[in-house]
């Protein structure tokens, strides 16, 4: 088996010898999302399977396009669709990508979701920032050997999510008049959903959003030192009265009627947000 | 299995040919703690990379060596450093020198360890006796260890750490005016120090103290019929329950400086017992 290092190289040198300025926002658009990538300026567009080393998606509204150019005049990196936990891959394969990016000098981390409400102060729609992860996933990507060329043996995640960059959410959301909310993800594997009993008990213990994603992303871009922003479009309450369940597709609808809000939220913090 | 209990016997059978006694406690040297073995008078000293099957420890601050010999008139065998889970080694790896000590006939066993604290009494420094776990690592070392023994199949871990231990390690440090809490320890994988949220939750949960080794091996441990005595070093308040970030230096750092007041602590039991 090829070191991570070695695979690593040899990615960074497949996509810096097909783009011409690299980009330092990286951008990773979840369920719905993917069109965020289709605004994305003098695009290069590279197809995961043709880039040596990634792993490729299978999900339904997950692409797998890797999208590099100009957006709000700022050059970025997008991930249209996400490697998860649950469809087999391993944490280090779920987390390949965020490595890259750092690889060719991406030094934030935009993460975006789709996920289920469990502060009740949520509604299907609302638009969340980050504030905290529980991660309930049972894994960690960074077990195993530390590459000290990729990070410290034991990052410390006491402030994981840019406090600075969730302030500037904030104010980019009052300014174009999308109210932007506060939450702790929790991060479960999938592909169930929780069942209402779990998703009483991570209320409990302090969880407001639910998803399966972007935790072990997370983790890894904070092992590498990036500036961390997450954001999740709720798309269903995962507490609530009743026996009427979600479906995937439900999950898609409301996705699709809060994108434009969620593009025009992330279009104009990308604009705001400065890069040194 | 056949294959792991083989692996326990060849390096029962490794080491035995080293000693000319029967070591009767072991003990397990945390992060930073690992000088408590430089006392042990007499040692016999084995590099875990010539023992047959034993992990091989990896991080910093942990030097992987198995040391036997005389510590207050006690046979005694300590592992200094130990392999994590973090590491990527398996459940059954890291709780093999558990095992093999155990089959060597260690009759107690002291866990050492650093932990992040999170009862908002303790500061970096304080001594806490375990008197419980919360296993948050989302494996068991006992996942796949099937035999005809039921009552060992499905093992009763409601008293793992050893209550006649725990009265004695308090007396003695009672007696020596030892300033020493007892709490509930929680697992977690790392190698990711805990976020806040994870902090608030499992202090919500129970937990006194946080950290990345202790449960598999005490379980093991208690599963061979040893009796178990975790104390945890509290080398760092967990994330939240300080505001300053956390990192590996400042934990070996504390650990460190509570060394001397650990290890005159640990030989007065190890006396005692």
């Amino acid at each position: 088996m090829k070191n991570i290092l070695v695979k690593l190289e040899e990615t960074k040198k497949y996509l810096l010898d097909n783009i011409k300025e690299t980009p330092k926002i990286g951008l990773i658009l979840g369920s719905g999302l993917g069109t965020l990538a289709d605004e994305i300026e003098n695009a290069i567009i590279i197809d995961y399977r043709d880039i040596p080393n990634f792993p490729v998606s299978t999900v339904e509204g997950h692409a797998g396009q890797l999208v590099i150019g100009k957006l709000m005049d700022k050059q970025v990196v997008a991930m249209k669709g996400r490697f998860h936990y649950y469809e087999g891959y391993s944490m280090a394969e779920v987390t390949f990508p965020v490595r890259v990016m750092k690889a060719i000098g991406v030094e934030m981390l935009l993460v975006t979701n789709a996920c289920g409400g469990l502060n009740p102060d949520l509604y299907p729609g609302a638009l969340v920032a980050i504030s905290d992860h529980i991660n309930m996933t049972g894994n960690n990507p960074l077990i195993g050997p530390n590459y000290s060329e990729l990070g410290p043996r034991f990052p410390d995640m006491s402030d994981a999510y840019d406090k600075d960059l969730i302030q500037l959410i904030h104010k980019v959301g009052e300014k174009i008049g999308i109210k932007v909310h506060n939450g702790v993800y929790v991060s479960i594997s999938g592909p169930t959903y929780s069942s209402k009993a779990e998703s009483k008990m991570f209320r409990l213990i302090g969880a407001d959003t639910i998803g399966m994603s972007t935790v072990p992303e997370v983790i890894v871009a904070k092992h590498s030192g990036m500036k961390i922003m997450g954001i999740s479009c709720v798309t269903d309450m995962a507490i609530f009265e009743g026996t009427e369940t979600i479906s995937h597709e439900q999950v898609m609808e409301i996705a699709d009627k809060t994108r434009p809000k969620f593009i025009n939220l992330i279009k104009s913090f990308i604009k705001e947000v400065s890069m040194q | 299995m056949k294959g792991y209990f083989k692996k326990i016997s060849e390096a029962k059978y490794y080491l035995k040919g080293n000693i000319n006694f029967k070591p009767t406690i072991g003990l397990i040297l945390g992060s930073g703690l690992g000088e408590l073995a430089d006392e042990i008078e007499n040692p016999i000293i084995v590099d875990y990379r010539h023992i047959p099957n034993f992990p091989v420890s990896t991080v910093e601050g942990h030097a992987g060596r198995l040391v036997i010999g005389k510590l207050e008139e006690k046979r005694v065998m300590a592992l200094k450093g130990r392999p994590h889970y973090y590491e990527g080694y398996t459940m059954k790896e890291i709780t093999f020198p558990v095992r093999v000590m155990a089959s060597l006939g260690i009759e107690q066993i002291i866990i050492t360890n650093a932990a992040g604290g999170i009862n908002e009494s303790f500061v970096p420094g304080d001594l806490m006796i375990i008197r419980d776990h919360i296993n948050f690592g989302f494996n068991n070392p006992f996942v796949g260890f099937n035999n005809d023994n039921l009552e060992t199949r499905f093992l009763d871990v409601s008293n793992v750490y050893s209550e006649n231990l725990v009265i004695l390690a308090k007396k003695i440090a009672k007696e020596n005016n030892i300033d020493i809490s007892e709490g509930v320890y929680a697992f977690f994988t790392g190698p990711t120090y805990e976020t806040p949220a994870e902090i608030r939750m499992i202090k919500f949960l129970g937990a006194d103290a946080v950290g990345m080794s202790v449960v598999p091996e005490a379980m093991a441990a208690m599963h061979e019929g040893v009796e178990v005595l975790g104390i945890s070093c509290i080398t760092n308040l967990a994330a939240g329950i300080s505001d300053r970030p956390l990192n590996h230096d400042e934990v070996i750092r504390t650990a460190q400086n509570v060394r001397d007041k650990l290890s005159i602590y640990i030989k007065k039991i190890v006396k005692n017992i």
